[in-house]
């Protein structure tokens, strides 16, 4: 299966520090990619660096065969590549269905002057956008909270409206960080069938950073593991579980394991 | 108390309106805060009086027609504007601030020591062609403009932009392109009612366009409330009657002012309207976030409750 | 060659005025991110201070000075309690802080306005007006205090900063007030004294202001160029201020002088324009990076 993104020696170095350390990993297209590492492995800034927040400071990021260094946040969005966010960046102010309205607007083409003229295809693609909007609430089961402000919607529901905004934009690759941060055993494994069904309805790939292991063994094909900057391990469930580098990543050595 | 005293007051808020809703749409639905935009005023002042006074004044016009005043004072602060967002839009919150307000007193600077335009003397004479159904139209048209820009992709977008930058990049927005445009359009409508104020008073000079002059208009914005037009169209005719009807207490107003500005922050930053806006649609969409929150707290307690016998 | 070392000199003198007022600025945006515009007013009200301590309570120089400083600074402290700290209370966007210093500003110069009324006022002579002769320099008495006077003052600032135990707590304050707070700071102590370091200084500033130049309520304005130098030097760092007014000061006069006293004010924000572009952290200020 052709690899809809692929990473080569990427590095990121902020002054001394280095975040990222020559990481290499593909994500194959319609799959299921996980990356786990403990807090600070450099996670978060390979999805900075994907979605064009920050430049690498060497390596390759090739989406669909073509480099995507250098580019603007909004044409790497623009191009199929959204994501969500560790720290819930919601339009918070917006109401639910403004949230979701406001990032279906790659849908649409229609001018300035039109808008502000109300002209008829500015009138046919707003419908057409909310209509979608309202589709995908509904499909997501967050249509009755529509007019809610998003910020009093609860945690759970707002990670799955992030996901719903990053839907909106017809994404080929979803990027997810930490969706199932503070969430009980029983979202956790809600959002586990959500992600598979999304990638079978919406026909995306997915790359999800988590800590919530049962999640990351229950729904990813293919586990990248990181630490420090670096990749230690990749492979399946089963490999990637029974690897002691990543044993000792995460439960340090017998001693500390036993103060754990 | 006589029509003409009342029209008086009415125009002068029409005109502060129009550069009240161009810099609502940058401060309010844009979360773009500009200490600078009497600059822009300034800019369409002078070259609206330019093209419309007359040949044989001091300083020398054009004696063009009023519109083609409105239309070149309106482009001149667009097209200043634009440079000048380059330079700084890229610039983080409150350093954008400190630039907007650099360049409003480096305009009104210029303007004071350019003899051509009357310096710090200013220019007299500039014909008398504000009239109140001129900026009646003038007002309706911006108000239009600008509802139906925000109900649009495009003002969604600059909505995004206020709430969160990062987020609205992602989401596929250009961001330094939102920024820009809301950035022209509200200096072009700053110019245009610099325009209009210039043939309103038939007497410009560049202190009228001062910092104070840029901090009202802010304040203004901040009173009716950040992203709300009909916020913005209370504010203004408020703000701008009170005072006028206050001449009498001329030395205090301004002192008044202050104190009420530090109350407004400090009490109801949110303004007057909070967002919200005086229309139907306006009133429906409040309903129904009221009922939308009775609901899910109501729902919440319900699950809490049934989780409890568990 | 003697014409550059006269300008040199006055430079350096308007620079440490310059400086006095811009320290102010520094240490006000270090701590709580915000430009303070209402600063200008209590330099104004200092200038004002200082003259009727002279003319109408008939003080001696030394004592009118310290009560004029004293009084700027409990002014600081008053403006800070009125209009910051319920911001601060309500955790408001540094936005809000900046709005409510220009409302305070405003208030403050039409205060004076409204009741001592807008006549410009003029300061007895205190030193007199002969100049010193250096060779073929001449360096004013008034001059030469004001620059003794500011260094010392400055010197004092950056030592309390560095040495005692409240002026660390400033500098650590300085990065991340939250985390000052949880490791025990009194945070409050801490900002109450940064506003009351400035209010000091700019009581000193707005006399020297009034005697070199003359009071009038719009004083404030001037004070704006002031913030340029802060914003040129660096924003939150004080040796920046220092060093952005000195050189403000210098370039400022040299222009009028070689070039037209028009352009002299036009300046300052050709200046800020060019550090805006350039580098928009000054010349030692902070540099801070959002975590995405």
């Amino acid at each position: 299966m052709a690899a809809i993104l692929q990473i080569r020696d990427l590095t990121k170095q902020f002054g001394g520090l280095t975040a990222v350390d020559a990481v290499s990993f593909g994500v194959p297209e319609g799959g299921i990619v996980g990356l786990i590492g403990p807090n600070g492995a450099g996670k978060t800034t390979i999805f900075n660096l994907i979605t064009g927040i920050y430049k690498p400071t060497s390596g390759s990021i090739e989406y669909r065969s073509k480099s995507i260094v250098g580019l603007q946040p909004f044409r790497i969005a623009d191009m199929g590549i959204t994501r969500t966010f560790q720290n819930i960046r919601l339009f918070k102010n917006l109401s639910v269905f403004d949230n979701v309205l406001t990032a279906c607007h790659l849908s649409a083409n229609y001018s300035f002057a039109e808008a502000i003229l109300r002209l008829p295809r500015f009138r046919a693609q707003e419908k057409r956008l909310m209509a979608k909007a309202e589709e995908l609430l509904s499909i997501m089961n967050l249509l009755d909270y529509r007019d809610l402000i998003a910020n009093n919607l609860p945690y759970g529901l707002q990670r799955r409206l992030e996901i719903v905004r990053a839907l909106a934009l017809d994404p080929s690759l979803l990027l997810l960080d930490e969706p199932a941060a503070g969430m009980n055993p029983d979202e956790t494994e809600q959002l586990m069938r959500l992600i598979v069904r999304i990638r079978d309805d919406f026909g995306l790939s997915v790359l999800v950073i988590e800590h919530h292991m049962d999640l990351i063994m229950g729904v990813c094909e293919h586990i990248v593991v990181l630490n420090f900057g670096e990749k230690i391990a990749e492979g399946s469930a089963d490999e990637v579980s029974k690897n002691a580098q990543v044993i000792e990543a995460y439960l340090g050595t017998s001693e500390e394991a036993a103060d754990a | 108390m006589d029509w003409t005293y009342i029209q008086g007051i009415l125009m002068l808020a029409g005109i502060n309106l129009i550069a009240v809703l161009g810099l609502s749409l940058l401060t309010g639905f844009t979360g773009l805060f500009s200490f600078g935009h009497a600059g822009f005023m300034a800019i369409g002042a002078y070259v609206g009086a330019w093209i419309s006074a007359s040949p044989t004044s001091t300083p020398a016009g054009m004696g063009l027609p009023f519109i083609l005043a409105i239309v070149g004072g309106g482009a001149a602060a667009g097209v200043v504007s634009y440079f000048i967002g380059r330079i700084s839009l890229n610039l983080k919150g409150d350093y954008f601030c400190i630039a907007t307000l650099g360049f409003g007193e480096a305009i009104r600077l210029i303007f004071n020591n350019v003899n051509r335009f009357g310096g710090a003397r200013g220019w007299p004479g500039v014909p008398s062609n504000s009239t109140f159904l001129t900026i009646l139209i003038a007002d309706v048209v911006a108000v239009l403009f600008l509802a139906n820009l925000v109900k649009s992709r495009h003002g969604r977008n600059m909505i995004a932009v206020r709430e969160e930058e990062l987020a609205a990049q992602i989401a596929g927005i250009d961001v330094f392109r939102s920024k820009m445009t809301s950035l022209v359009i509200s200096a072009v409508y700053a110019g245009v009612a610099g325009v209009f104020f210039a043939h309103y008073m038939t007497f410009i000079q560049p202190k009228m366009f001062s910092l104070t002059k840029s901090t009202e208009l802010t304040i203004i914005v901040i009173f009716g409330g950040l992203g709300s037009i009909s916020g913005s169209v209370l504010g203004a005719l408020v703000l701008t009657a009170l005072p006028e009807i206050l001449r009498a207490f001329e030395i205090w107003r301004l002192v008044f002012y202050g104190a009420a500005v530090i109350l407004i922050m400090v009490s109801r930053p949110k303004g007057l309207m909070g967002g919200l806006e005086l229309t139907p649609s306006g009133i429906r969409k409040w309903t129904a976030e009221r009922n939308a929150l009775r609901q899910a707290k109501a729902t919440l307690l319900a699950e809490d409750s049934g989780r409890k016998e568990d | 060659m003697v014409q550059f070392l006269q300008q040199l000199i006055n430079g350096l003198s308007i620079g440490s005025v310059y400086a006095l007022m811009a320290v102010g600025y520094s240490l006000v945006y270090s701590i709580m991110n915000f430009s303070n515009f209402a600063h200008g007013g209590v330099i104004m009200l200092g200038a004002y201070f200082g003259f009727f301590g002279l003319t109408l309570l008939k003080l001696p120089f030394a004592v009118a000075f310290l009560l004029a400083s004293f009084g700027t600074l409990l002014v600081a402290i008053f403006v800070e309690r009125i209009a910051y700290k319920p911001l601060r209370e309500r955790k408001a966007p540094f936005l809000y802080f900046i709005i409510s210093a220009m409302g305070a500003s405003i208030l403050l110069e039409n205060l004076v306005i409204a009741t001592i009324g807008p006549t410009f006022r003029t300061y007895p002579e205190v030193f007199p007006k002969t100049p010193i002769e250096l060779g073929p320099l001449a360096i004013g008495r008034l001059d030469l205090i004001i620059f003794v006077i500011s260094a010392v003052s400055l010197s004092f600032l950056i030592f309390f900063i560095d040495k005692t135990k409240l002026g660390k707590a400033i500098q650590a304050a300085s990065y991340n007030v939250k985390a000052c707070a949880l490791m025990g700071v009194n945070t409050d102590k801490v900002i109450l004294t940064v506003f009351g370091l400035g209010g000091f200084l700019a009581g000193i500033a707005g006399v020297f202001f009034g005697m070199k130049y003359t009071v009038y309520p719009q004083i404030g304005n001037i004070t704006t160029k002031s913030f340029i130098a802060a914003v040129f030097g660096g924003l939150g760092s004080l040796p920046g201020a220092v060093l952005g007014s000195v050189l403000l000061g210098i370039i400022e006069t040299f222009v009028a002088g070689y070039l037209s006293s028009q352009f002299r004010d036009l300046i300052a924000f050709v200046i800020l324009i060019a550090v805006l572009v350039l580098r928009p952290t000054g010349i030692m200020g902070k540099v801070t990076e959002d975590k995405a």
